[in-house]
């Protein structure tokens, strides 16, 4: 089993996806907390008017981390088969695997929180661009 | 012959003269024949508004054309014209051109940049052409001022922002919930702010207005007249949960709604955001609600910056517009040169 291996295709491919899907998330994300500020600081200008409203941006991000985190699980379950049938162990403390699975559950956190709504708006934006940081982070450490 | 405007406005005479001046609707057609016939005119146009009546004329030089103009009002109306004189302005050639560029553009109205007055200006343009009293001049002039107008509009943001509270209050309601068909208001107190905001909250296609007030039976008013539900002013703050949009404007010397009370509120409501607007002198909500996450909370002062900082934006447009309106009428006036030279003026 190499990298021609259908599991690698369909790992590589997944990953890709989702991180297109969490960059939209993100970018509706950056956009709800300046849309958020303007708002709450009354400075509803000519910035404010051009760019859509809280209603869209909320649930831009919410669609498109909705559509990103299966896509991420299937990538995340296509490496593991991957990885036992190449190295014979599912998990072996490679950093992109904990930045996987550390992603993984930041996207269940915010579906969570979302789906009980107990959070909503400003906080899930807040969380959802975290998550974009560890995308970032584990995009440069497997450069390296 | 001569290009004129014989006039009164919102900027010469308040409306009790103005009013005595304008004609209906019915009467255009008519009085514009009976206008050209009167004045010896060769071409006339009537604008009546509620803000202005002007009448727009082609005439030959030989004499005092606006004078007449000004007599035909004042007997069509059975005024003592020599009375209302300095409420009159007269403009020829490109001041008069310039002048219907700007008005129809929205450039001279009392709101910079409100566009209803081209509808009106089309309309009156409509009804002179029905009367048959526009010729070859003042269908040129008008045909350009449209054009004009909307290249005004189109060009600079002369028409951008919003220019009431109530106008502001909805764009801003439209940001924070999006569509607000399936929205739910709640409208505490019966002031005139508050009545004309649902008014447009239901021209928004906003379904669900419930309206409560200290008297039942002025909440039953305002809600049999929106097509709203009345309800006991006790029983309000059983209904917050479910809206989406507050309105107060209660004559309360207090608080009537608290930063506790919403923030215990907002697990019920599932986090859903909340849209507050606080109409009343002195404030109806604490102002440190607009702390909580997914609550936004306007009052009357930050509604009206907003339409302050909207006329300001105009009016710096203002001089964009100018420009505009200075290179249609050069245009025009070359072309009425032309056509004088052609009939031998």
């Amino acid at each position: 089993m190499t990298n021609h291996s259908p599991y690698f295709t369909v790992h590589i491919i997944t990953i890709y996806l989702s991180y297109i899907a969490f960059f939209a998330a993100s970018v509706a994300a950056a956009l709800y907390l300046i849309q958020d500020n303007f708002l709450k600081n009354k400075q509803t200008g000519i910035i404010f008017n051009r760019l859509p409203g809280l209603f869209f941006l909320d649930k831009l991000n919410y669609g498109a981390i909705g559509s990103g985190f299966p896509i991420l699980t299937l990538s995340i379950i296509s490496g593991f088969i991957w990885a036992k049938h190449i190295r014979g162990a599912c998990w072996s403390y490679d950093h992109r695997e904990i930045y996987s699975i550390a992603l993984w559950l930041i996207y269940v956190l915010i579906l969570h929180v979302r789906l009980s709504a107990k959070m909503r708006g400003r906080k899930v934006a807040q969380l959802s661009l975290l998550a974009f940081c560890i995308i970032i982070f584990s995009l440069f450490s497997s450069c390296r | 012959m001569d290009l004129m405007v014989v006039g009164i406005n919102h900027k010469t005479a308040p409306v009790e003269i103005r009013e005595r001046f304008s004609f209906t609707a019915k009467q255009i057609v008519e009085v514009n024949r009976l206008l050209k016939e009167s004045a010896s005119l060769k071409e006339n146009l009537i604008l009546s508004t509620c803000n202005r009546v002007e009448i727009y004329a082609v005439a030959n030089h030989s004499k005092d054309h606006a004078g007449d103009i000004e007599n035909f009002l004042g007997s069509f109306h059975n005024l003592d014209i020599s009375d209302y004189k300095s409420k009159f302005y007269v403009y020829r050639d490109k001041e008069a051109i310039e002048h219907l560029f700007k008005v129809a553009a929205g450039l001279d109205s009392m709101v910079i940049g409100e566009m209803e007055i081209l509808g009106q200006v089309k309309r009156a343009y409509r009804e002179a052409r029905e009367s048959r009293t526009t010729g070859k001049i003042l269908n040129k002039l008008f045909e350009n001022a449209f054009n004009t107008a909307k290249k005004v509009r189109t060009e600079t943001g002369i028409t951008r922002g919003a220019i009431s509270v109530s106008s502001v209050a909805v764009r801003l309601a439209r940001k924070i919930l999006g569509r607000l068909r399936d929205k739910k208001a709640l409208i505490i107190g019966t002031g005139k702010v508050g009545e004309q905001l649902v008014l447009y909250l239901k021209k928004e296609g906003i379904e669900s207005v419930i309206v409560t007030n200290r008297t039942l039976e002025k909440a039953r008013d305002l809600a049999a007249r929106f097509a709203a539900t009345a309800i006991p002013f006790e029983d309000f703050r059983s209904r917050l949960a479910e809206t989406d949009i507050i309105v107060t404007s209660t004559g309360a010397p207090h608080h009537i709604i608290r930063k506790d009370e919403i923030l215990s509120l907002m697990p019920m409501r599932k986090q859903r955001p909340l849209f507050i607007i606080d109409l009343a002198v002195p404030r109806d909500v604490e102002a440190d609600v607009n702390s909580i996450d997914n609550v936004y909370l306007y009052d009357i002062d930050d509604l009206q910056e907003t339409v302050d900082e909207t006329m300001v934006f105009r009016e710096n447009e203002l001089d964009g517009c100018f420009k505009i309106v200075g290179a249609s009428s050069e245009k025009f006036i070359n072309w009425l040169a032309g056509e004088r030279s052609r009939n031998g003026e």
